[in-house]
């Protein structure tokens, strides 16, 4: 079924190429009595590589649901790949979403099917009907994941369990389900939140390489500045659900990133204090704007210390 | 609720915060409704259980009967060997069709019934309330039913035993779907998977393990109950046995039973090791399979990734997938399922339909119906009695944390499990025969056969419980006795009035098949009516049966919430 594998036409119609991949206009979301984003716009070019950047709760997380449909604005609208994703229901809805690979904190893979298995999921909206383990899958389709397996270096556990894997590996599985899309842009939900440092810089790396190796459009939240400011073109900082920053990391210093949050880095002796608490104790008064601060300040400092 | 109003708001002061736990100290009207409502319950128990008239001296005096019925019937016989086998394969594969087919329709109703995955809240509560309800309708009524829609074979019996396990099979299986983690399911839909396309790649892999442990746990319990289709007749062990008691051939009868037990506890464990693999599953490599196949130089992964290689588990899985179809194959084989009944059945569908309606109550009048109805409640509440009691002793010996050392437990996990294995209609068939005694002997069948399961939910119950309150009383130098009774005990209270509701209201479909058999109750009057093709009676006494059932359902619910 060749027909099936093309994306539909409002999506790569010229009109797209010219203007922007991603538009959000005037976006606002609540949840019963809490605004999660409020007003946001935000355009995204072709090709660019931008980090969200934001405290817990500030709304990353729900800014990158609604780029995928996932969420619907209150008002506002949300336009990616030329079609106003907000509108979009049923098929329409799923070809778009077939565009768009998302990655995600917690991995979100299958524990209990094979790693192969896993990345064939990438593949669903480009088939019809259900498919139950590898049963079904066409044989390119196959090899395509084993491809997009070797690309993310893990060929030889194609037919493990994917909950065999450590970390590092299931989000690298993450991945190759997400390019197994062949997506045009790339949302990426603090990937490396859960992962310790090495397989962090790992993960980061990779994403960064296929980015550009493939052309990706990328839109990844981290709470880390210093590799938000290291591994990203842009950055856009959300506060309380509200875009505070949005600038390119050329010449930009954490110092920069800091001072426009309002929050300055205290003394290195603090910080180390701090990180030796991290994950352990909870934070003083308990407010969940405090604890997404600790990480902030924790996971910048951690890099400084490997330097 | 008053708890919701005075739930604390965010920004307030402490004293909010206070209020909640000071009402919560006053008894609240609904749990001194409910409290009143339990002592009337164990009152009722107690007062049917004397009425049901069961006393040792009459049980011991009655044993006599026992031995005389034994002189007189001398040695059990059985049907020749190869009948035997081919009665036994017959029962097997019907029930096993049966099960299959329940599971099979339960999906969709599981699917609409789970929270997570149903395409909205109408039809959560639509497909939840379709589960009572099928529920609620024993399998020898709709076997009934369908042997005067078919001719007779299996397939009444499949589809009695098939439709009735929809009630239970959809329930556990959404169940199980809540329970999943939904992120991977979130993630395949964020990828443009469509909600079926979601569900067999992301909800399916999840929940197949607890899935396949349900349907073999039915497929036991159908297994049990399977005897007392052929009372109605359905073909297989239940039927050959039904017409060796009637025509007072009662050495075959009882052989046949014996047969049954035997299949009974077979299954038990066949089914239960079945179940230790499935949920192992996650590799241990260390298996027979396992070593089997390392000898026989099966490696892990080929050299060439671009087929899929025999690993350990695609072996085990093809191995088992093989095994299962084949005993699907073989089932349908010995079923012989008159497939050309299907289409007829179509036909005489308005023809039966108007035959049970409207309901009457026939022959009879109203008093002796409820007469009758109240005898089965009072044969159920009597046996959940006297379960209770017993299962508070053996299931508390049964629990880690009571049990005096290790071998206890074992002792007593052993005892609930063997009487799991014994299908306790069987069991009131062969004490009603043998005692001469009616409703007495069905109940304490009843009974016993309820220990099995009230006994090991009570079990897992008290090994659930926070240990916490046991370690502060044992560190003040408590006895084990005050231990269990200060800190275990209450913990595990109100899991037990949950089981004992859930005992209660599996007794009560019990209680009337008990009729069946002569052990007093509806289930008489229901034979009768089936048999003297008075189907408005059939229908009026469903109908009761389906009040009381959904009655006993809805106060459990009741309880559950205001015991939380
Ligand atoms: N489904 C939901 N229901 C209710 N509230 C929600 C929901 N999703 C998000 N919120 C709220 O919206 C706000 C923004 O949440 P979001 O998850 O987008 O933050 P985030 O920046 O991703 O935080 P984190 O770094 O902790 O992931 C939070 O206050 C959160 O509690
Ligand atoms: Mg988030």
């Amino acid at each position: 079924m060749p027909g099936l594998t093309q994306p539909p036409q409002a999506i790569t119609g010229p009109a797209v190429a010219a203007g922007p991949v991603i538009a959000v206009r005037g976006v606002t979301k609540t949840f019963g009595e809490t605004t999660a984003l409020h007003d946001v716009s935000l355009t995204v070019a072709r090709g660019e590589i931008v980090v969200l950047l934001g405290l817990s709760g500030s709304g990353k997380s729900t800014l990158l649901r609604h780029l995928d449909g996932l969420d619907r604005p209150d008002t506002g609208t949300v336009t990616v790949l030329g079609a106003t994703v907000s509108r979009l229901r049923g098929r329409p809805l799923r070809a778009l979403r077939g565009q768009v690979g998302f990655v995600f904190q917690q991995f979100e893979l299958v524990g209990s099917l094979t790693v192969l298995e896993n990345v064939l999921t990438g593949a669903l909206f480009r088939v019809r009907g259900p498919r139950l383990g590898l049963w079904g899958y066409r044989r390119d389709l196959q090899l395509a994941a084993l491809g997009h397996l070797d690309r993310v270096g893990l060929l030889t556990h194609a037919y493990q369990r994917a909950d065999t894997l450590s970390g590092g590996q299931q989000q690298r599985v993450g991945i190759a389900r997400a390019l197994m899309q062949n997506p045009r842009i790339l949302l990426a939900d603090e990937p490396v939140a859960s992962l310790d440092p090495e397989s962090s810089a790992q993960v980061m790396a990779l994403i960064r390489e296929i980015a550009i190796d493939s052309g990706l459009t990328v839109v990844c939240s981290l709470h880390q500045v210093d590799l938000a400011l290291s591994w990203g073109d842009r950055i856009v900082g959300l506060r309380h659900g509200e875009v505070v920053l949005d600038t390119a990391t050329q010449g930009l210093s954490k110092q920069n990133v800091m001072e426009i949050y309002g929050r300055v880095t205290t003394s290195t002796a603090e910080l180390g204090a701090i990180e030796t608490e991290l994950g352990t104790a909870p934070d003083e008064d308990g407010e969940p704007d405090e604890q997404g601060e600790l990480d902030l300040q924790t996971f910048s400092s951690a890099r400084d210390n490997r330097r | 609720m008053t708890l919701t109003l005075e739930r604390p708001q965010p920004g307030q002061a402490d004293t909010t915060t206070l209020t909640p736990r000071r009402s919560q100290r006053r008894a609240r009207p609904e749990k001194v409704a409910a409290g009143l409502t339990l002592v009337v319950l164990v009152t009722a128990s107690v007062v049917s259980l004397i009425s049901v008239d069961i006393s040792l001296p009459q049980m011991i005096a009655s044993w006599s009967n026992a031995t005389r019925f034994f002189d007189r019937v001398g040695i059990i016989s059985f049907p020749a060997p190869g009948e035997l086998l081919y009665l036994t394969a017959l029962t097997v594969g019907l029930v096993l069709l049966g099960t299959l087919f329940a599971a099979v329709f339960s999906v969709p109703l599981a699917w609409l019934a789970a929270a997570n995955t149903s395409p909205g809240r109408g039809w959560m509560v639509f497909a939840r309330f379709l589960g009572v309800a099928i529920r609620a309708v024993p399998d020898v009524v709709l076997a009934m039913v369908f042997v005067l829609m078919f001719s007779l074979g299996t397939l009444p019996g499949i589809l009695a035993i098939g439709i009735h396990s929809i009630g239970m099979i959809s329930k556990m299986f959404a169940d199980a779907i809540e329970q999943i983690d939904d992120g991977p399911r979130l993630a395949i839909r964020a990828a443009g998977a469509t909600r079926l396309q979601e569900f067999f790649s992301g909800v399916l892999p999840q929940v197949l393990p607890s899935w396949v442990a349900t349907v073999l746990h039915r497929n036991d319990i159908n297994l049990r109950g399977s005897v007392i289709l052929g009372y109605v007749g359905v073909a297989g062990l239940g039927l050959e046995m039904s017409y060796a008691f009637k025509s007072l051939n009662y050495s075959l009868g009882l052989g046949i039973a014996v047969v049954i037990f035997a299949l009974c506890v077979v299954m038990e464990i066949v089914s239960s090791a079945v179940r230790t693999v499935m949920l192992g599953f996650a590799p241990t490599r260390h298996g027979i399979g396992d070593r089997l196949l390392r000898r026989i130089g099966v490696t892990g992964v080929t050299a060439d990734a671009s087929h899929h290689p025999w690993t350990y588990a695609r072996i085990r899985n093809a191995v088992w997938g093989t095994l299962a179809a084949l005993i699907v194959i073989g089932s349908i084989w010995i079923c012989d399922i008159k497939w050309g009944d299907i289409l007829t059945f179509w036909s005489y569908l308005p023809e039966t339909a108007a035959k049970f309606w409207p309901p009457s109550f026939g022959a009879y009048d109203a008093p002796v119906m409820l007469a009758a109805m109240g005898e089965t409640i009072a044969i159920a509440l009597a046996a959940t009695i006297l379960t209770l009691l017993a299962s508070i002793v053996i299931g508390s010996l049964a629990a880690r944390n009571v049990a005096p050392n290790p071998r206890v437990r074992a002792g007593f996990r052993l005892v609930l499990v063997t009487i799991r294995g014994i299908p306790e209609i069987i069991l009131a068939i062969v004490l009603i025969v043998v005692t001469g005694l009616g409703t007495q002997a069905g109940t304490i069948a009843l009974a016993i056969g309820g220990i099995g399961l009230l006994g090991k939910l009570l079990a897992d119950s008290l090994e659930e419980v926070r240990p916490g309150p046991e370690q502060a009383l044992r560190a003040a130098g408590a006895t084990r006795l005050q231990v269990y009774a200060g800190a275990t005990a209450p913990q595990g209270m109100k899991a037990l009035i949950g089981h004992s509701f859930y005992m209660l209201d599996t007794n009560i479909r019990a209680a009337t098949i008990l009729g069946l058999v002569g052990g007093g109750g509806v289930g008489y009057y229901l034979l009768n009516a089936g048999q003297g093709s008075r189907y408005d009676l059939v229908t009026t006494i469903v109908l009761m049966i389906l009040v009381t059932v959904i009655m006993v359902e809805g106060l459990a619910v009741w309880m559950r919430r205001v015991f939380r």
